[in-house]
């Protein structure tokens, strides 16, 4: 049954119902929600799941690095300077193939201090080993993390399913969340092969030396290559649990049109208007919206995107001192291919800045007219001096 | 006590009734947004709610919006262009840009104890209703929160029929607080909706029926 609920609870109850045993956190605005609310639920004696407090994100990453390694499924979600100080660990977990899955709820990092939402925090991650899963809407988000641990499982990497802060994080709306039996069939009990045991000691993320250390690097490249495929065909066997698809990409018209934008997450709402009343105008334009990340889905990108003229590429993060971090793939991706296509690098949303259906529409009627593509121009800047001082 | 000005040219947008909470932190525009949203839902709507979150601390300006609307509700962004503003502190007129983008005939649901007249602030394009739902919460709760009066107000203005919803919303949101104080907010909520009805509303309400 659809329910009216909060973002972070509806995410909890789809935590809830992937039976975790040990959940640990570290409060941080705009992730605080989720983790009270299955604090709540252990406390109440709705879920039997050991809940830990930790003393900071580098020890509350740790832990579930620790639980997965101990044949236990996992949870732990952070946001912000919270994903940037359990780096190591993360980048430990990947490398030590252990399927934890985490919900990152995308937050600007700092300086200048900001709680509100961009994805400079998870696609700082990018290289970090990690799934990346990024949604649109708190009820992509619980099919997602229902979803991430059954990939992180079947793939042996670990899952970070990227959700809005306050834009979906902190937002009532209609939400389906599925029965515990649905999820019992769709999720197997969690068995780890190589679950850290006394009595067959072996070590996981132990030394390696010049002569394997790249092996093992290669390894880990080339599963998470081919998550491209368990993550297609899990998403299709959600579907027939629940009659939500969900594909690695997803196309708003993207396919039949001359112009198409590319975004990723919550913007995406936002987006479709903007695309419907184009198309009422009679202009040839869809969006193409990057559901998975990590791995980069470079065929899907290649078939949705070769047949368009020109391509606008709208993301809330960038590489400092290089530019937009999606508009580059993108780039890459099609020229492997041999498809030339003008790509416009748009940066915006950073750091709360709401992007306003106005915006979008002027970005894709300014870009229709330019001769030249815009490269990493930030969208909705003030002039100099215009800018309000903060709070 | 203010009077809605009823205009018969309503250029409400048959799509989506989009609504904006502003108070000051402590007094709940948060939950009153959520509340109506639930309600709403409950209705057989479909709705969204959300506050835009700035610094957390007591007595700064706060704004929650929601949406009502009978198609999914897709976008995610701030309201900008509401049809109704819910003003929960009346010294936010002076201070903040409350009534920006209120829609042409838009309704303003305004809390305050002494507002005699048409406050200078509200021009005649609009609707507006001033009920004193803090005095009317001190009443029944004992503490000035204009939150349930003034969301019992908005269902005496709207034809959205959510009165036993908000009730009902009130009711869960409080569980935890006990019987006595879930029913005083109740109480509250329909001492709001009777206020309402009084300033002789009830001809207006289907000007921003979504």
């Amino acid at each position: 049954m659809k329910k009216l609920l909060e973002g972070s609870r509806a995410i909890a109850e789809a935590v809830k119902l992937c039976r975790p045993q040990i959940v640990a956190a570290y409060p941080i605005t705009p992730q605080t929600h989720i983790i009270e609310n299955l604090a709540q639920m252990v406390a109440d004696g709705d879920l039997a799941a050991e809940f830990i407090n930790a003393e900071s994100e580098f020890a509350a990453a740790s832990i579930v690095l620790g639980a997965v390694a101990g044949g236990s499924r996992a949870f732990t979600a952070t946001a912000s300077q919270g994903l940037l100080l359990m780096t190591e660990v993360l980048y430990n977990i990947a490398g030590m193939r252990l399927p934890v899955v985490m919900v990152c709820a995308n937050r600007a990092v700092s300086a200048p201090i900001n709680i509100f939402s961009d994805h400079q925090d998870s696609m700082t991650m990018r290289d970090a080993g990690w799934i990346q899963l990024y949604v649109e809407s708190n009820q992509e988000a619980v099919d997602s993390i229902i979803q991430a641990y059954r990939i992180a499982e079947v793939c042996e990497l670990p899952v970070m399913v990227c959700v809005d802060g306050f834009f979906l994080t902190h937002t009532f709306e209609p939400v389906e969340i599925p029965e515990q039996t649905q999820v019992d069939d769709f999720l197997p009990p969690f068995h780890f092969e190589r679950t850290l045991n006394p009595s067959n000691p072996f070590t996981l993320g132990g030394g390696s030396e010049p002569d394997n250390y790249l092996e093992i690097r290669a390894q880990q490249q080339a599963a998470l290559i081919d998550a491209v495929n368990v993550i297609q065909a899990i998403g299709a066997d959600y579907a027939k649990l629940t009659g939500r698809a969900y594909e690695l990409v997803d196309s708003y018209f993207a396919e039949q049109a001359d112009t198409v934008l590319v975004v990723l997450g919550s913007t995406m709402g936002a987006v479709r208007e903007v695309i419907d009343s184009l198309r009422e105008q009679g202009q040839s334009v869809g969006v193409l919206r990057l559901r998975c990340f990590r791995p980069l889905p470079a065929q899907a990108l290649v078939e949705y995107l070769s047949a368009a003229k020109r391509i606008i590429v709208i993301e809330k993060a960038f590489s400092a001192g290089a530019g937009g971090i999606v508009a580059a793939e993108v780039r890459a991706v099609l020229q492997q291919v041999g498809v030339l296509i003008p790509i416009d690098s748009y940066i915006g949303g950073l750091g709360g800045r709401d992007l306003k259906l106005t915006i979008i529409e002027d970005v894709f009627h300014q870009s229709s007219l330019a001769k030249s593509t815009a490269d990493g121009v930030f969208l909705d800047l003030k002039q100099p001096g215009t800018a309000t001082k903060q709070e | 006590m203010g009077t809605v000005k009823d205009k018969t040219n309503a250029t409400t947008d048959a799509d989506v009734q989009e609504i904006r909470f502003h108070g000051r932190g402590g007094q709940g525009a948060v939950s009153a947004a959520a509340l109506l949203a639930l309600a709403a839902y409950e209705k057989g709507y479909q709705a969204q709610a959300f506050p835009k979150f700035g610094s957390e601390r007591r007595g700064a300006p706060v704004e929650a919006y929601v949406r009502i609307s009978n198609q999914p509700i897709r976008a995610h962004n701030q309201v900008y262009t509401p049809n109704i503003v819910v003003i929960q502190d009346s010294t936010l007129l002076k201070s903040e840009p409350v009534l920006q983008g209120l829609k042409a005939n838009g309704l303003i649901v305004l809390n305050s104890a002494h507002q005699p007249s048409q406050p200078e602030e509200i021009e005649n394009e609009y609707r507006w209703i001033c009920l004193p739902a803090s005095q009317i919460a001190e009443t029944h709760l004992g503490r000035p929160l204009p939150n349930t009066v003034l969301l019992g107000a908005l269902a005496a203005v709207t034809d959205w029929d959510i009165l036993p919803g908000l009730a009902q919303a009130i009711e869960n949101h409080l569980a935890k607080k006990g019987k006595r104080i879930t029913e005083k907010n109740i109480e509250a909520l329909h001492r709001g909706y009777e206020s309402a009805l009084q300033q002789g509303r009830a001809d207006s309400r289907k000007e921003i029926a979504p």
